[in-house]
């Protein structure tokens, strides 16, 4: 069922409840104005719920009740007994409906208009009658109870935090029991624990999840401010919603509203013209507003956009420079994003003239600090005249934050992840650390970053040179250095606030426990820029050349979900395209899986077994000749991300490690998947492969196929073929005359026995002779 | 009548009202917090909760307490956080009568801690509010 019907459901019921003593009063001493308040307050409540939930029944009767009590409430009409009886008997029919409502019942409707024909003033003549009549029907209904258990409570958030905190010490115990039980447990104990630990890991879900709500209760609010919105504004606006079922966590709801709202009213107030104006600009009277949610990995992505004027970078510039925010000289190596990056200034409007909606220069601001000190992010996309985007990209939850653990001469601290852009090692020339009047700064790839020694900062060592730098977004595109001596791990952690005095250093955003019970102080971030005193005017110059070398590396790429639930990427210049087969297509042989594409068998690359779907949707990859196929779970999104990545050791699938939004991204190595899995189909251009022994099934049945596999074209002796030979292989010593290419000779065992025979199951061994005598031949 | 916690700090025995203790344990790995005021010893976790340590010698301006030792920590809520306070020696619960006003001649600090007397026998001990202890010295006026 609906959740807000739930709500509704639940609403009515526990009023009608409150409401069954005044109802008593009530009709003990009509003319009792307290009483009727109460009573009109929840008509006109039901009322308005059934508007927005499309109950007409409920709606119509409320609508009667509440016409007819405000005639009383206005002293039009005096209070009746018989009045008195039709409007409690219009509430215990509320009540019923909302019964059926729940039961997914339905009562026959003709008795509606009987209960509300009793309301109408002169109906009340034969008084004593008519209340009997309505006696009878509001009795009727009894003889059927509809009445079910209600499925859906209210709760106080402090009981849920509650049971959280519970749960949170049971994870402890558990944990703590996991260590002994490793010192020296049995088996038996060990399967009992086992199961005890996955009750308390589903518990803690199953109570984490109590605290998220439908983003839906954010949402639901819009139409009606666009409605009145735009009648005030003299503008028609068409609002599309999507996504309001997606789920987070209720406090964070509450952090978004303002922010949201404001997002909207601008949209409506300066993006999206008059009528008038959009006739003339060629577009459509109606404008268009969208706003979507969706889950992208553990954030949320909300977009607005709207098909209005949009933001033109160079009047946010211009005003920039009037306000004396910038100067000329910066705006000029400004890029054209950084622009209108401007208008998250504080104090910098772009509206000209300040209307009653908004516009007048606080805005924008507050909307990236509260997203920012939630951890999320805000982008915007501007094409002036054609329209605007704002994407808010926001944690699911306040409470647990991800976040990398750093220490510096032993002490660890937590970085929200949401404010790591990379983390460097100073070597070399990419990464130089050097002294600016007795201050580090540190030079990576060009850009100039102040640095911040947590160690020394924190007074918990003498300033050392960091063996590894953090670099942070200290939020209004400030960035800087911290310098850590180590990183320890990725863990998501339940951050409550800190006490007051710990809070007013402005460097702690919270603290932590970690499954090792040793409490941890997560850092602000901005915060310690601040107190660090790390200047705000330095990065804005050094952000042109940062802003440079950014857009040189950042290289589109596909995020995707893999199989085995991991968030890959792929640079998109690889991706040919993305696929959709049947699962059962895939034909499995050798250990190798190869499914058909475009009319050719491609080798697929799973990073885990297969689903048990029906379909599988795969990425087509190509380096231009040979192509692969690799099945993912579902793409993600395309972004822009630095072609520099933290190299894995290992040869494998994955080149390495990228960090998008705070997240890590495995990048996948095309290098290895094209040497180890590539399909290379044979064409007209392929180099042609003789077979000498044309007799030999061996020859025919496997060897050739092997050729064929690595891309030869292959044919047989006695064949007549037009194009040049580019090898000759040959299992018996046989090689047929008259052809001027290079032989390779094959033996029947493993031994060498001095000549240049290769053994002929020694693929690599073959495929390599192949190679070097075709390039040879050429 | 009332339950009055009596504790030693220093050399000084005080009174806590036992309505806002919620516990009193022995605590022994405190995580240091740098860059806060001195009379924040650190944090400690007690099962899942996070508490702040106070070491109350400092709060007092009496010096700060020996941390080497097994310490005694008397849990006290305060605006929705937990505190530790760090004590020398928990001695007695005891019952007491009504307040009486503090006598003349105490230094700043105890002056800004204690909120009255109460008697033990023929002694006066001095009753302490814990929300000035976790709050500190004033700072200095620079």
């Amino acid at each position: 069922m609906d959740d807000l019907l739930t709500d509704f459901i639940a609403e009515t019921r526990e009023t009608l409840e409150a409401l069954a003593g005044e109802i008593v009063a009530w009709e003990a001493d009509p003319a009792d104005k307290t009483r009727l308040d109460a009573i009109f307050r929840f008509v006109h409540t039901v009322k308005g719920s059934c508007g927005f939930l499309d109950l007409p029944r409920l709606g119509k009767l409320s609508h009667a009740a509440e016409d007819c009590l405000a005639e009383v409430r206005s002293g039009a009409r005096a209070p009746d007994a018989a009045l008195v009886s039709a409007v409690l008997a219009i509430i215990d029919r509320i009540g019923e409906l909302t019964d059926a409502l729940e039961a997914n019942a339905t009562l026959p409707e003709g008795e509606d208009e009987f209960l509300i024909a009793a309301l109408a003033q002169g109906h009340a003549a034969p008084a004593a009658e008519n209340s009997a009549a309505i006696a009878k029907i509001s009795v009727m209904p009894t003889h059927a109870p509809t009445r079910t258990i209600s499925r859906s409570i209210r709760l106080p958030v402090e009981l849920l935090d509650r049971m959280m905190a519970g749960v949170s010490d049971m994870v402890l115990a558990r944990n703590e029991l996991s260590r002994l039980l490793r010192a020296g447990g049995n088996s038996t104990t060990e399967v009992a624990f086992e199961r005890l630990s996955l009750c308390v890991g589903e518990m803690r879900d199953a109570i984490t999840r109590t605290r998220m709500a439908r983003i839906e209760a954010l949402f639901s609010a819009l139409p009606r401010m666009v409605r009145d919105l735009t009648a005030e504004l003299g503008k028609t606006v068409k609002l599309e919603v999507d996504g309001g079922d997606v789920e987070l966590d209720r406090e964070m709801i509450e952090m978004i509203r303002d922010p949201l709202t404001h997002i909207v009213r601008n949209a409506l107030d300066h993006g999206i013209e008059t009528p008038d104006q959009r006739r003339q600009a060629g577009k459509p009277e109606m404008g268009r507003l969208r706003i979507g949610a969706r889950q992208a990995a553990n954030q949320i992505l909300i977009e607005v956009s709207d098909d209005g004027r949009g933001i033109d970078a160079e009047r946010v510039v211009r005003k920039a420079i009037t306000a004396g925010l910038v100067t000329s000289e910066q705006a000029a190596a400004m890029s054209w994003s950084r622009k209108l990056d401007l208008i998250f200034e504080p104090g910098l409007s772009t509206a000209d003239h300040v209307t009653g909606v908004s516009g007048r220069g606080v805005g924008m601001d507050v909307v990236r600090a509260n997203i920012e000190r939630i951890g999320g992010t805000v982008d915007i996309e501007s094409n002036p005249g054609q329209g605007l985007r704002l994407s808010l990209r926001v944690p699911l939850t306040l409470t647990i934050i991800p976040a990398l653990t750093v220490s510096s001469n032993g002490t660890l601290f937590a970085i929200p992840r949401s404010a790591i852009d990379e983390l460097v090692r100073p070597k070399g020339d990419q990464v130089r650390i050097e002294r600016l009047g007795g201050e580090m700064v540190v030079f990576i790839r060009g850009a100039r970053l102040p640095v911040v020694d947590l160690g020394r900062f924190m007074g918990l060592t003498e300033e050392t040179k960091p063996t590894l730098l953090v670099v942070l977004r200290a939020g209004g595109g400030e960035r800087y250095a911290l310098g850590v001596e180590a990183v320890h791990d990725h863990e998501e952690l339940v951050v409550k606030p800190a006490a007051p005095a710990l809070m007013a250093s402005g460097i702690y955003a919270g603290t932590t426990l970690p499954d090792n019970s040793r409490p941890m102080l997560l850092l602000d971030v901005a915060g310690i820029a601040a107190a660090a005193n790390v200047g705000r005017d330095q990065s804005v110059v050094e952000e042109a050349p940062v802003e440079k070398t950014k857009a040189k590396a950042a290289l589109p790429t596909l995020l995707f979900r893999d199989l085995d639930g991991v968030a890959r990427g792929v640079r998109l210049s690889l991706v040919e395209r993305i696929e959709d087969v049947a699962t059962d297509s895939v034909i499995e042989t050798g250990g190798i899986q190869m499914v058909p594409l475009q009319g050719r068998l491609t080798k697929l690359y799973s990073a885990a077994a297969l689903p048990a779907s029906k379909r599988l949707r795969l990425l087509r990859l190509s380096d231009g000749d040979s192509a692969i196929a690799y099945a993912i779970d579902q793409v993600i999104d395309v972004v822009e991300l630095l072609a520099e990545l933290a190299s894995t050791p290992v040869a494998g699938p994955i080149a390495g490690v990228l960090l998008h939004d705070g997240d890590p991204i495995e990048m996948l190595d095309p290098f290895w998947l094209f040497t180890h899995a590539a399909t290379m189909p044979a064409n007209d251009h392929s180099p042609l492969c003789l077979v000498a022994d044309a007799e030999d099934p061996w020859a025919r049945e496997v060897l050739a196929p092997l050729l064929a596999a690595a891309g030869y074209r292959v044919t047989f002796a006695g064949e007549a073929t037009q194009d040049r030979i580019s090898v000759v292989v040959t299992s018996s010593g046989n090689s047929p005359e008259g052809i001027d290419a290079p032989v390779v000779r094959l033996r029947g065992t493993p031994d060498n026995d001095g000549d240049e025979s290769i053994y002929r199951y020694d693929r690599d061994g073959l495929l390599s002779a192949l190679r070097q005598h075709v390039a040879g031949g050429k | 009548m009332a339950l009055y916690l009596i504790a030693r700090i220093d050399q000084e025995i005080v009174a806590l009202p036992a309505t806002e203790i919620g516990s009193v344990v022995e605590v022994d790995q405190i995580a240091a917090v740098p860059r806060v005021p001195s009379h924040v010893a650190g944090l400690f976790a007690l099962r899942s909760r996070v508490l702040t340590v106070i070491d109350t010698r400092a709060s007092l301006e009496l010096g700060g307490i020996d941390r080497d030792a097994a310490m005694t920590a008397v849990i006290v809520e305060c605006d929705g956080h937990s505190y530790a306070l760090l004590v020398d020696e928990v001695e007695d619960v005891i019952e007491a009568g009504q307040p009486e006003p503090c006598p003349a001649l105490l230094s700043a600090a105890w002056r800004r801690a204690a909120k009255g007397t109460i008697r033990r026998g023929e002694d006066a001990i001095l009753l302490i509010d814990p929300a000035t202890v976790v709050a500190g010295p004033e700072p200095l006026a620079a």
